[in-house]
């Protein structure tokens, strides 16, 4: 395999993994904050394709705009679910949050296919087939774009959470929740936002995908799992970590698929999240938290 | 439900309709074709009721969705056989899904009409109680072989497909065909649909740079492996296909792979311009229903019900048995073609090569059958 083909496996996975970054970092930051892994996070990955999907087909919003008030809505679906559903479970055993996330995962996946239906839907727009060359790397120009407002929102992500007084707030929540709440801080609000934030945070990453991909209602499944590997191989609820195994995963896939074929591409990443949980259960980039 | 149902007679929960099982995928990946199947379905029902059904009940079709999940298929069969009580299932979508519930129904000891699933490991268990009507990966094979002999005789051919059933037997089918005929297999890749990016692998495709490329892909798939053959510069003199994918309806229009499904080839078993009887007419009646044309599966859904009704009132019996032995001795002319089944509940039926041309399916091969001459596929970069 070519020198040239190798580098245009890790430019792709370069471009797939900031996806799989987005999608890992909304899972690392509910789960730093809440302890809780959300089975749900693929099936509201998947309502934030349709939402894009739905502006872009009936109100003619741009398909990079989209994304924007598909997070948006994806907060406010967040904050009241965890008002009204997970703040209920909070305290109760993991096993309850398991069922709590993968039932409202169920709900969202068969509530999406009553409206919309089973068929697969995709946005076809001329940007579509614009690709650039440089040398003989080539960049199809809706992966370029979706990576670019990726990268974007993941370092505005990072570092409102390591530097705003609110992103303080969840962290200490994160080392301690019980002594977050003695000195002061809105342990509940705080939380509601912080899944609110998770959601947005996936919710961007379906706006993004979108363009690349198509939905349909399950479509999400897959997306779960991988954001639970990048949460594992990131150090259990570290969002710099989550930020970083997603890029690595989307490389490993690429350069796998290159070297060994496509079928190989899962096997790897199971195999390296199976290594990694029995070798380094505090994942690959530390321990730090949130 | 059960007990209720029993209390009653034991009999149909509907007795004034004639029940036929349907299990096919009308949600999850494959539901474009679960769609299709039930459009293709529904012109054969207006049809038949329009005669007077079967055995003077107008037919009623319980679907179960299958979610285009196998166990979901075995269910579906247990549910329809000993809930519903059908005597007669047709289904399911996929060769996947149709082998899960070929040991189903000759447990049940339930007749099965295939109307689709082209793994010819679906027909492996010779079981008395499964049909079916359309051609195999072997017929596939054959012909797109045969088609490529008689079309510039390529000496390489890489293999690319989706690693479920259908893909499975069809890059065997390949193999042994193409291993025959002399080709030299360069490449041979095994991928998972449902993944937005397929590049590497058709770089390593690409990097065996072979004259034939041969994919047995589904829709969602199909569609972006043709974009992204385009972005990574997969230049093969014929981009080949098993069908499926690559000969929806929706493949060559902008809900598929759009411009980037021009030239390619792909077997059909039937198209709207077919030289049978009623061919036009279900075309006709399908787009009115459908608001599209139909592919092959469609037809493939509708000639299946129209072989099981001939054989229900030969049958003149609703007993499964009865009907399972009717359909043994089928000889049927219909709009897919003469239906009729060798000892092996295998129907001969014999496909097409199409090429998109124009965004429309042309039939290229065989010669007789051909609507027009194939056009040469220049590289992605000569394209406009």
């Amino acid at each position: 395999m070519g020198v040239w083909s190798t580098a245009q496996a890790v430019l792709d996975g370069v471009l797939l993994g900031a996806l799989y970054a987005l999608v890992g970092m909304g899972m690392a930051l509910i789960f730093g904050v809440m302890r809780l892994v959300n089975f749900a996070h693929g099936a509201f990955l998947m309502l934030a394709m349709y939402a894009t999907y739905v502006l872009f087909e009936r109100l003619h919003v741009n398909q990079y705009l989209g994304f924007i008030a598909a997070a948006a809505l994806l907060f406010g679906l967040g904050v009241v679910s965890y008002r009204f559903l997970l703040r209920r479970v909070a305290e109760r055993s993991d096993f309850m949050q398991i069922l709590l996330t993968l039932g409202l995962s169920l709900i969202v996946t068969d509530g999406v296919q009553l409206i919309f239906g089973a068929d697969y839907r995709q946005i076809n727009f001329p940007l579509m087939s614009t690709s650039w060359r440089i040398g003989r790397l080539h960049f199809n120009a809706p992966w370029v774009l979706s990576f670019a407002i990726t990268a974007v929102l993941a370092v505005a992500i990072y570092l409102f959470v390591m530097r705003s007084r609110f992103g303080r707030a969840l962290r200490a929540i994160a080392q301690n929740r019980y002594a977050a709440g003695l000195v002061g801080i809105d342990v509940q609000r705080t939380q509601a936002l912080a899944f609110g934030l998770g959601l947005a945070t996936v919710g961007v990453a379906g706006g993004l995908l979108l363009p690349l991909f198509y939905t349909y209602p399950a479509v999400g499944e897959q997306y779960t799992l991988k954001a639970f590997v990048i949460v594992v191989l990131g150090g259990m609820g570290s969002i710099a970590g989550a930020a970083i195994a997603g890029l690595v995963l989307g490389v490993v896939e690429e350069l796998t698929s290159l070297f060994w074929g496509n079928q190989w591409a899962l096997v790897v990443e199971f195999a390296i999240f199976l290594v990694v949980l029995s070798v380094r259960p505090s994942g690959l980039f530390g321990s730090q938290r949130a | 439900m059960l007990g209720a149902a029993a209390c009653k007679g034991g009999g149909k929960p509907d007795a004034s309709a004639f029940h036929i099982g349907v299990v096919t995928s009308l949600t999850g990946p494959s539901a474009a074709f679960g769609q299709a199947h039930k459009n293709g379905f529904a012109v054969a029902v207006a049809e038949l009721n329009a005669r007077g059904g079967v055995l003077g009940k107008p037919i009623a079709l319980d679907f179960y969705d299958d979610q285009s999940k196998p166990d979901q298929a075995v269910q579906g069969v247990a549910k329809l056989v000993d809930q519903d009580h059908v005597p007669i299932i047709l289904g399911a979508y996929s060769s996947e899904n149709t082998r899960a519930i070929v040991p189903a129904v000759t447990q049940k000891q339930v007749p099965l009409i295939i109307p689709t699933a082209v793994a010819d490991n679906v027909m492996e268990s010779k079981s008395p109680w499964v049909f079916r009507i359309c051609a195999g990966a072997d017929a596939y094979a054959a012909a797109t072989i045969d088609f490529l002999k008689h079309n510039g005789d390529p000496k390489t051919i890489a293999i690319v497909y989706e690693n479920t059933n259908f893909g499975q037997s069809n890059v065997k089918s390949m193999h042994a065909a193409a291993t025959a005929a002399g080709l030299t297999i360069v490449a041979e890749e095994a991928y998972q649909a449902s993944s937005p990016d397929y590049k590497a692998m058709l770089q390593r495709v690409a990097s065996a740079n072979p004259e034939v490329v041969y994919f047995a892909s589904y829709l969602l798939d199909a569609s972006t492996l043709m974009r992204q053959s385009e972005q990574v510069g997969l230049n093969p003199k014929f981009v080949t296909s098993a069908g499926t994918g690559f000969a929806a309806a929706e493949f060559p229009t902008e809900k598929g792979a759009g411009k980037f499904a021009e030239y390619t080839f792909s077997i059909s078993q039937w198209l709207p311009s077919a030289k049978w009887a009623g061919s036009t007419q279900f075309d006709d009646a399908f787009t009115k229903l459908a608001g599209s044309h139909p592919a092959y599966h469609a037809m493939e859904a509708y000639a299946s019900l129209l072989v099981a009704a001939d054989a229900i009132n030969r049958a003149k019996s609703d007993q499964p048995k009865a009907i399972a032995d009717a359909i043994r001795q089928t000889k049927l002319e219909t709009p897919f073609g003469p239906v009729a089944f060798d000892d092996k509940g295998q129907n001969a039926h014999p496909v097409l090569v199409t090429q998109v041309q124009g965004g429309q399916y042309k039939v290229v091969w065989p010669a007789d059958a051909a609507e027009t001459p194939l056009v040469a596929t220049p590289a992605w970069a000569d394209r406009k």
